[in-house]
């Protein structure tokens, strides 16, 4: 039997998932900038490298520094689960379980974005 | 065609599936591509961890002044920013290979797997010897 060979890592298990795979290199091309905006906006122009309250507080009152972060959180959240989703199916999951778990996976992406846009407003709110 | 450092794509029956998350950590048998990949989701696994670690240190904000600036006195300490040099060690690895993965996947070039590979371990390593020195530069000026 000839098995068919696929990239190291490669998310998908064949042609049904390939948009996923393209999916995943985008999200991931995305994080590479929105993670080095990231990187160097909150730690590597930051003297101490962490900022103290007052400082984050007046950071997160730039609306274009909300955008930047609101999406960072929605392209790491999806390139994170779908990660998640490819190592889960490589167990071997019937078909039907493999959807339960795609949609415990969105459910769980989509309360987490949630939950990071309700703490941008929390901060912001309590300060 | 594909190289042969390109891992095979595991069956969903047999002994080769059979050995699930144990067989991440066996080498033997393995090709560079194949340790690759057990350590682009040994990272990927870390960096989930570390999101979800993030966001509910994040939280902490919501209680204030005194609750984030004393956090950020502790995470300020040597050996916290020591697990900062391997967070950084695991994303730049984790991103670089990510770049390796995409252009091989993606057919834009399928033969140079190794050379790839090579590639973003060098960089990794020499970005990540910088970055902690970085790091630690910015621990001792306080």
């Amino acid at each position: 039997m000839t098995v068919e060979k696929q990239p190291a890592d490669r998310p998908d298990a064949g042609p049904r998932n390939a948009p996923v795979f393209v999916l995943q290199v985008i999200s991931g091309a995305a994080l590479l900038v929105l993670l080095g905006l990231h990187m160097v906006a909150q730690h590597f122009v930051v003297p101490t490298g962490l900022r103290y309250y007052e400082d984050v507080i007046a950071w997160l009152g730039n609306p274009v520094v909300i955008a930047v972060e609101v999406a960072f959180l929605v392209f790491v959240t999806y390139h994170a689960l779908v990660g998640v989703r490819a190592i889960l199916f490589d167990f071997g999951f019937s078909d039907r379980a493999e959807r339960r778990i795609t949609l415990l996976l969105w459910i769980v992406g989509i309360a987490t974005i949630g939950y990071g846009v309700a703490l941008f407003a929390a901060i912001l709110n309590a300060a | 065609m594909a190289s042969p450092t390109v891992e095979p794509r595991r069956p969903t029956t047999g002994p080769a599936h059979r050995r699930g998350l144990v067989g991440w950590f066996d080498p033997r048998g393995r090709r560079l591509g194949g340790l690759a990949f057990i350590l682009n989701r040994l990272t990927g696994l870390g960096l989930v961890l570390y999101l979800y670690l993030h966001l509910m240190i994040l939280s902490m904000l919501i209680q204030g002044p005194n609750a984030w600036d004393d956090f950020v006195d502790i995470a300020l300490s040597p050996p916290f920013l020591a697990l900062d040099v391997v967070l950084l060690t695991g994303m730049l690895f984790h991103g670089l290979n990510g770049i390796r993965v995409g252009l091989v996947g993606l057919g834009v070039v399928p033969n140079r797997q190794k050379a790839l590979l090579v590639a973003a371990l060098v960089i990794a390593a020499l970005v990540a010897f910088v970055g902690a020195l970085r790091i630690f530069a910015g621990e001792q000026g306080g």
